[in-house]
């Protein structure tokens, strides 16, 4: 059931306060976001679904710090950020590990920017990269792993800054389903290990139900809080939740608030092509 | 972050071509003022004035015309062989791939080879005239050629090649309907590219042995001390060789709507 | 040596195995013995085309004469100062040009029309400034040397992976971490392809301008040897230089290819 949002996140660690973002483009202006407001709570997984075109890459931006022309503010546990926030370690969508250096060096990679002494260094990466399921990998190289063992990396190099929170976009977009799955089995074992607050950005409905304790759907835009929704299912979750009735009436559920969405987005694309040469 | 509208995209692009135009000219009178003024050696840099000065002298009394349908008469013949015997040389290349397996890492191996240095060479079999200055340009071009029709061949999508063996084509067939024009639009880069090499070879031979048409102009004036004559040769075989390169590059672009 | 390159060429090992080096060795051979046949026909004039044991007598004295090595330093010394100077220029005028879209608006396209033009042509120019010694070859290896090098340091800027800038920025990494950690490590490629070529043409520059004016070098020792006509020595001169430049091109290139293993 949908609950009435604010109130019970008094003690947010993250609050994301009337953010409005406006981008100019040679058709005129164009709002991205409108008006997005909500709070997190501290260890908290919290999923952003909306459909393509809703603002939810802007919204990842806004939130990391590497947009900056915006309304509103972003305040991480008091503080209003001003570009990218310690407390917050971003995973990105596309392959973003760096080629020429080891799985270790990769991970090891902030903490070599805080000044950190190798020899601690090594042992603190080699820690995440256990964490993330790679052990034995550590001296590869980018090149020579899988797409979702890529990922993995990203992921562990982001856990090594240990931020308190954890802000992904569609993390595991590029991966085929079974691979997804069971990386999502990873990542929710990993958070409720660390207890660590995770923002995670989504298309995939079934992602999102199978992680999350609260999922906001975003309209299509101008992007806005649709709804909020608590999902009450039971904790550990494994992929194996995919298959019950409970489960299957959230995503139903979601489903239902999306698809109008989704499909003002596709008019919209419809509407474009027509219109624009190639 | 944020990008401007259409009408101001259109200014945004001319402002770093005026800036970057207009400094270039600034710094042209700068090196003019300078040399009135005495503080350059108007012995080792004449003045742009009196070099624009030389570009009429130039062109009235040395016969720059017909140097310069010497000059493309050589390219056009290197040219006209580069093409024949290089993409025949990339197809017979490709249809035998022993021969291809054997032979393209030393075709890969010479198109950095300096060719050019065999100029000496060349005198001694062609003798002082144009076919030194031909060949020069056409070996030294040879490779690319090569290359980019093997390149353009074996990279036709199998995709197209399967459409061909479901259509019961014979190999002549699939050569002339499928893989050549699907290769076209590499071999025309490698022609392009051929040229190209062709041209900077041509008329430094020309410069070098002293004979043919705009490099040996240059080399004409620079050994008369007219200095002004050799900047204003310089520039104006300089401003050949661009528009040489862009009509080429238009040229290419108009084949190949779709690149 | 064949084994591996086998194996890379053109895909396909197993099939024809040795036979591309039986084909190999029967092109050698084909030619050598067609030269060796021109060379005694007598169809040509005296030496143009020489006996290969002439050559090889050529190739045999030249490599045990010190005046060779004498002239080869020369050479080599010049190579490498231009290669330097037009190099390292090149390098940073690109990495300039690369990160400012406004710059390279401005100035990258004289830069893009003006490569493909012949730099032996400035040779007058370059004695005028640089006098007839040395410096007038290496100024002109650097001038054909910095062109290839610029247009590919800055196409390498602007081709970096986008999310891997934002990754550092992310990680909220100073400017210079930026550059160290981020920029540099990115750019290896074109890098180490810019100063492939731009050795090519350093080499081409230096040596065709000593060939016009100079007094050592081995242009210089070409030109002698073709004045008086000494044609195996002139051979022998062609084959050790293409063998160096070859050799050169691929070393340069092997530096780069041991980072493929590290490419995604």
């Amino acid at each position: 059931m949908p609950s009435a949002a604010p109130n019970r996140t008094d003690d947010a660690i993250l609050v994301v306060d009337n953010i409005v973002v406006r981008f100019e483009t040679a058709e005129g202006a164009i709002i991205a976001l409108d008006d997005m407001s909500f709070k997190v709570r501290p260890g908290e997984f919290l999923s952003i679904i909306g459909p393509s075109g809703c603002g939810k890459s802007t919204l990842f931006n806004v939130i990391g710090g590497l947009l900056g022309q915006y309304q509103g503010a972003v305040r991480v546990a008091g503080e209003t950020i001003s570009g990218p926030h310690k407390s917050i370690g971003m995973v990105f969508q596309e392959e973003s590990t760096f080629p020429w250096r080891t799985v270790v060096d990769n991970v090891a990679f902030p903490l070599e920017l805080i000044g950190m002494p190798k020899a601690e260094r090594a042992e603190r990466a080699r820690h995440f990269i256990s964490l993330v399921g790679l052990d034995g990998f550590e001296n590869r190289y980018p090149g020579e792993l899988s797409g979702g063992m890529r990922q993995r990396v990203s992921l562990a190099r982001t856990l090594a800054s240990e931020p308190k929170i954890l802000l992904m976009d569609e993390p595991f977009a590029a991966l085929d389903e079974q691979t997804r799955l069971l990386l999502g089995d990873k990542v929710l074992q990993i958070q409720q290990q660390l207890k660590q607050t995770t923002l995670l950005i989504t298309h995939n409905i079934t992602e999102a139900v199978q992680m999350s304790d609260r999922i906001l759907v975003m309209t299509y835009r101008p992007g806005k809080m649709k709804r909020i929704v608590d999902i009450n299912l039971p904790r550990p979750r494994t992929s194996e939740i995919v298959g019950s009735e409970a489960f299957g009436r959230y995503v139903a559920q979601i489903w239902s608030d999306l698809r109008e969405e989704a499909s003002r987005g596709m008019k919209d694309a419809e509407s474009h092509a027509l219109h624009t040469s190639s | 972050m944020t990008s401007t509208p259409a009408k101001h995209s259109a200014l945004e692009g001319l402002v770093p071509a005026a800036v970057g135009f207009g400094s270039l000219v600034a710094f042209f009178i700068a090196v003019e003022i300078l040399i009135q003024f005495g503080l350059l050696n108007r012995f080792i840099v004449p003045p742009p004035s009196e070099i624009i000065g030389s570009f009429y002298r130039i062109v009235a009394e040395e016969h720059v015309f017909s140097r310069f349908l010497f000059t493309a008469g050589e390219c056009l013949i290197a040219g006209i062989m580069l093409t024949v015997f290089g993409v025949a040389g990339g197809v017979l290349m490709h249809r035998f791939r022993l021969l291809q397996q054997a032979c393209e890492t030393w075709v890969a191996a010479l198109a950095s080879a300096p060719f050019v240095l065999m100029y000496p060479l060349f005198l001694v079999i062609f003798g002082r005239n144009a076919w030194t200055i031909i060949m020069m340009g056409f070996v030294s071009a040879l490779p690319p050629v090569i290359l980019k029709t093997i390149e353009g061949l074996s990279g036709t999508r199998k995709v197209l090649v399967n459409v061909g063996k479901s259509f019961n084509l014979s190999a002549t067939q699939q050569f002339w309907k499928i893989l050549f024009p699907a290769a076209l639009p590499t071999i025309f880069v490698g022609i392009r590219l051929g040229l190209i090499f062709a041209l900077i070879n041509i008329v430094g031979t020309e410069f070098l042995i002293n004979f043919g048409g705009l490099g040996q102009l240059i080399e004409d004036l620079a050994e008369r001390y007219d200095l002004a004559g050799t900047y204003a040769a310089i520039c104006f075989v300089i401003l050949v060789s661009v528009l040489f390169f862009m009509a080429l590059e238009k040229a290419e672009r108009w084949l190949r709507p779709a690149g | 040596m064949a084994e591996t390159r086998r194996l890379t060429s053109a895909g396909t090992s197993a099939p024809f195995g040795s036979s591309v080096t039986l084909l190999r060795a029967a092109i050698i051979l084909g030619v050598l013995g067609l030269w060796e046949l021109l060379a005694h026909s007598g169809w040509l004039y005296r030496d143009v085309v020489p006996s290969l044991l002439a050559i090889g007598r050529a190739l045999f004295a030249l490599l045990t004469s010190g005046n060779y090595y004498f002239n080869l330093g020369v050479t080599a010394g010049e190579i490498g100062l231009a290669l330097a100077i037009g190099g390292l220029s090149g390098v940073a005028i690109g990495l300039l040009l690369g990160a400012n879209r406004f710059l390279s608006k401005a100035y990258e396209p004289y830069l893009y029309y003006l490569g493909p033009t012949p730099k032996i042509i400035f040779f007058p120019v370059m004695i005028m400034w640089f006098g007839v010694g040395v410096e007038s070859k290496i100024a002109l290896g650097a001038l054909s040397c910095f062109f290839p090098v610029v247009l590919s340091v800055a196409a390498g800027m602007r081709a970096i992976d986008g999310v891997l800038v934002r990754v550092g920025k992310s990680f909220r990494a100073d400017p210079w971490q930026m550059a160290m950690k981020i920029y540099l490590p990115a750019m290896r490629h074109p890098i180490i392809n810019g100063v492939r070529l731009g050795l090519g043409f350093a080499l081409i520059g230096t040596l065709l301008a000593e060939t016009k004016l100079s007094n050592k070098g081995i242009g210089f020792l070409i030109i002698q040897a073709y004045s008086i006509f000494d044609m195996p020595r002139m051979y022998a001169m062609l084959i050790v230089l293409f063998v160096l430049a070859i050799g050169a091109n691929a070393l340069v290139g092997r530096l780069g290819g041991l980072d493929s293993i590290k490419r995604s």
